[in-house]
């Protein structure tokens, strides 16, 4: 083209033009690790094999049963022996991972005493000791009684129904109660504006929440509302020459209307159950629950599984009451004290037994000892389960990050489920600290807001956004490194053939 | 090579007739279980509360259809006794005050103006640029920071039946999130995964909204999921009606017709599933909607909408259960009178008149329930999880062998181009 040679250019020397090639290879290998770094999801190892050994154990709880015979005409080893017999035959014991060992001597303070006395009365529980009376006529019996008793107190969830086993809320060492006076329509008359809510807590609800802090921790709150709607209309019954309004159990469903009542604050992501005394306006008054047939039942309270208890007051006279204090209080967060039990678990004595002493707590020994083992044995369960299912997520999706602090939670929920496995036999409440302790670490490496995966691609995509820009970048480069290669080669072979004047170094044509 | 795929072969055999064999040996004892649950009213879900997770994927103004199906879900949910407090609702939520918007404020799903879907009335937990891939997944899954408050997350259990609608633009198997990025039916179906490892749910009902809706809920495989959507694959959904005053079309059709259908529902309504599905017609929907019921253990005539949309309480109530929850307050007087007189040595007679109606007769019946109530984790949903990892297994030995022959490929493309880009130039001097 151009006639006249240029003088080469300061960067047209072989050199130069290599190094800028090369320049451009050592950046993308120092990149490489960088590269590498970046792209890779870090995974540390979870200890498999431990969440694995784990499975299927179960808390094991040794129960000592002392029995007493002392005012029996019956012989104390036969009738140790006979008990020892129907004991080991209940299947409910092993299935609850109960060991029971029945023997003749004196109780200590965590073993549980049955007295066994001829008489006709009810078995009767004070503290961690029943009597157990037995008709003379019914003495060859005697031994199939007491162990029935035995079963029906250490055990009393394997008889329940499902109804039951569904309302019990699922086990949180923090509950928040919310207490809520719900007046339909103040202004329409037929309301309280106030309740003495302190005093009735006090008398009514807490022995039962001190009494059951070994489980949980409990955060109180409380309001008073004026205007309550309810979404739907209850329907008028003819009740002498009354009118009064009825719920039916279809009603009771939809109750709680939801999108109107503000029941809880949201300050905490504790689970809430909530207890709303409701007080019907002038116009619905008064408010009474219909059985599926349409007839009034006597009972003016319900239980919405899992969520909480309404009870209706139907004040004794209408009209505005400034403070709702006193009897009718009492009644309610009497009535609120059941729910909460119910709702919580606690067992109820079997119908035939009764407690000596009950006091306002009203839970026994025996409820409360049945109640902490199977939440522990719940709370295992369930860790084993989160954790078992942790290690599954991490093999099945291969996308997810498993960092530092999953392991390390991994691991403490290990270390506290092994530790709820070895205090079991001394203390069920140890047990049930370590078991509720290995489950909240458990869901908490679950939960770890970085083991969120990766967004899936398919491979197909991947070709797509990355080729247009790689597969362009590439072909000069390899291009240019190839071509360089070649002109080395070539160069060589000139400079073993000789000297010789080669114009391979001229510039390149335009 | 040839080999471990004979191998893997008999494998995968093996293990199908290990399951059928499990599932038939399996059966048995399930019968006395499933007699009783016939009897006592096979209509039971099992669930305790309900939940509502809606998500519209759009936003701009011409997308006002997507947030009025949203908010038409959210709306008939929250008529029907989903709280608040229950509903995570995503909305970019740029409709109802954009300036284009000559109804300020309101948000309609019909030519007319009949009903305001926005109303003063509404919480909206994820507001325009919050509506992420990411941040569903969280919800879903729970993975939250624990700044978090309680208002933005499915705080749910093994007892929470789930509704998960979701709207915008999508393609197969994927749905655009904000002109921005995309969910695909693998994310969706992992984070159910998830959730049901975790035991975050009884029963999910999955809806979408969507150009080839159908592909989304192809790729689930965790167990009680029921998904429906509203067109096949390569299939478009479309909106259903412009209104001439707003200016952009109001709502999709198949939002619209279940919609149409839902205000026939009410919070005690029986009306089950199926009929609601009978409802969808192929030809006013311009689209063919799909269900999808093979992970759903319950018939469908026997699942009523109300088990997803309707409120708190449980089908059970009309059981007779319901009396023994009725606690009598005349049952507390002895106690009552005790605290007054608290020196009475008398062994009080307390019995708990709820006791009295409950298990201890039927002290058999009530094993069978209780070990029926496991539903998570029985013996079925274990095989039922085995075979989808054995699928899963299966698919992902495969992959990699298809992805690397693809990547030689494309490497010798490359390597082929490279060579044609040197060769030529190389040569140029000797033509000269």
């Amino acid at each position: 083209m151009d006639a006249v040679s240029k003088p080469a250019l300061a960067f047209e020397s072989a050199f130069t033009r290599r190094s800028i090639i090369a320049s451009y290879f050592l950046v993308i290998f120092l990149a490489l690790p960088l590269w590498w770094k970046t792209t890779s999801i870090e995974r540390q190892a979870l200890p498999v094999s431990r969440v694995y050994a784990a499975t299927g154990r179960e808390l094991a709880f040794p129960i000592h049963v002392a029995l007493d015979t002392r005012n029996c005409e019956v012989g104390t080893d036969t009738i140790v022996q006979e008990v020892r017999h129907h004991v080991e035959n209940n299947g409910e014991f092993k299935q609850n991972g109960l060991s029971v060992e029945v023997s003749s001597a004196t109780a200590t303070a965590n073993d549980y005493q049955v007295v066994l006395r001829p008489g006709t009365r009810d078995p009767i529980v004070d503290g961690r000791k029943v009597t157990v009376e037995v008709a003379p006529e019914h003495a060859g019996v005697a031994a199939l009684q007491l162990a029935d008793t035995l079963a029906t107190l250490l055990t009393p969830y394997t008889s329940l129904r499902s109804s039951q086993a569904e309302r019990v809320v699922t086990y949180s060492p923090r509950y928040r109660l919310a207490f809520t006076l719900l007046n339909e329509d103040a202004a329409a008359g037929n309301a309280a504006l106030s309740w003495d809510v302190q005093n009735a807590l006090a008398a009514q609800l807490s022995p039962l929440l001190e009494r059951l802090s070994v489980l949980h921790n409990f955060t109180i709150e409380s309001q008073v509302q004026y205007h309550g709607p309810l979404a739907f209309e209850p329907r008028a019954l003819q009740v002498g020459e009354q009118i009064e309004h009825g719920l039916t159990p279809g009603d009771l469903t939809v109750f709680v209307n939801s999108a109107e009542w503000t029941l809880s604050s949201s300050v905490s992501n504790d689970p809430v159950l909530h207890f709303v005394a409701f007080i019907p306006s002038s116009k619905h008054s008064p408010l009474r629950i219909v059985d599926s047939n349409g007839l009034p039942t006597s009972s003016n309270a319900f239980i919405l599984p899992q969520w909480g208890g309404i009870i209706i007051h139907n004040p004794q006279s209408t009209g505005i009451v400034p403070t709702l204090a006193g009897r009718p209080l009492d009644t309610i967060f009497a009535t609120f004290r059941q729910q909460l039990s119910a709702l919580l678990g606690v067992p109820e004595l079997p119908p035939h037994v009764h407690a000596r002493t009950r006091g306002v707590a009203g839970v026994t020994d025996w409820q409360l000892d049945a109640l902490v083992r199977r939440r522990a044995a719940e709370n295992a369960a369930s860790a084993q389960d989160t954790l078992q299912s942790i290690v599954r997520l991490v093999a099945q999706i291969e996308d997810m990050p498993v960092g530092e602090d999953v392991k390390g939670d991994v691991q403490d929920a290990l270390a506290a489920l092994d530790q709820a496995y070895s205090t079991a036999p001394s203390s069920s409440t140890e047990a049930l600290t370590f078991a509720s302790k290995a489950q909240s670490v458990a869901s908490r490496a679950f939960f770890n807001p970085g083991m969120l995966a990766l967004l899936y691609f398919p491979t197909e995509h991947k070709w797509a956004v990355y080729a247009p820009l790689f597969a362009s970048v590439t072909a000069p480069l390899l291009a240019s490194l190839i071509r360089e290669v070649l002109a080395w080669k070539k160069e060589r072979k000139a400079k073993a053939r000789g000297p010789q004047p080669v114009d391979s170094q001229r510039p390149k044509a335009e | 090579m040839k080999s471990t795929t004979v191998h893997r072969f008999i494998l995968f055999i093996l293990s199908v007739l290990l399951l059928g064999r499990g599932v038939v040996s399996n059966s048995e004892p399930a019968a006395p279980v499933k007699q009783f649950f016939e009897k006592h009213g096979a209509r039971e879900s099992g669930h305790t509360n309900n939940w509502a997770v809606l998500v519209c994927s759009s936003r701009y103004w011409f997308n006002y259809r997507h947030m009025a199906n949203a908010l038409g879900m959210y709306r008939t949910v929250k008529r029907l006794g989903i709280p608040d407090s229950n509903i995570i609702l995503m909305l970019a939520d740029d409709a109802a005050c954009n300036p284009r918007n000559k109804f300020a404020g309101c948000v309609y799903s019909n030519t007319g103006n009949y009903l305001d879907l926005y109303g003063d009335n509404i919480e909206v937990d994820y507001r325009g640029y919050e509506v992420t891939v990411e941040n569903f997944l969280r919800v879903l899954t729970g993975r939250m920071d624990s700044s978090v408050p309680r208002s933005k997350r499915l705080l749910t259990d093994d007892r929470s039946n789930i509704f998960v609608y979701m709207t915008g633009h999508g393609g197969n198997e994927f749905l655009k999130f904000q002109d921005n990025e995309e969910i695909s039916a693998f994310d969706i179906a992992d984070a159910f995964e998830q959730m049901w490892q975790k035991k975050r749910y009884n029963e999910i009902f999955f809806m979408v909204d969507t150009c080839q809706a159908n592909t989304m809920f192809s790729k689930f495989y965790s167990p009680n999921i029921l998904a429906t959507g509203s067109s096949e694959i390569h299939e478009n959904s479309y909106s259903h009606e412009n209104d001439y005053d707003i200016g952009v079309a109001v709502i999709d059709k198949f939002t619209h017709y279940v919609l149409q259908f839902m205000e026939g529902i009410n919070k005690t309504s029986q009306a089950s599933m199926q009929d609601l599905f009978n409802t969808f017609d192929p030809k006013k929907l311009d689209s063919h909607p799909g269900v999808r019921s093979d992970l759903f253990r319950r018939p469908l005539e026997n699942t009523l909408v109300t088990d997803f949309f309707g409120g708190v309480a449980q089908a059970e109530v009309v059981l007779p259960a319901l009396e023994d929850a009725i606690v009598e307050p005349e049952a507390l007087e002895p106690e009552t009178k005790q605290r007054q007189s608290p020196t009475r040595e008398v062994a009080d007679t307390f019995v708990d008149p709820s006791l009295l109606a409950t298990g201890w007769e039927l002290p058999n019946a009530s094993d069978v329930t209780a070990s029926a109530l496991r539903q998570h984790g029985g013996p079925d949903v274990d095989y039922t999880k085995l075979m989808v990892a054995a699928a899963r297994t299966e698919i992902a030995l495969k992959e990699p062998f298809t992805s690397t022959l693809r990547a030689w490929a494309s490497s010798l493309l490359i390597l082929a181009l490279v060579s044609w880009t040197t060769v030529p130039r190389n040569r140029r001097p000797s033509e000269h």
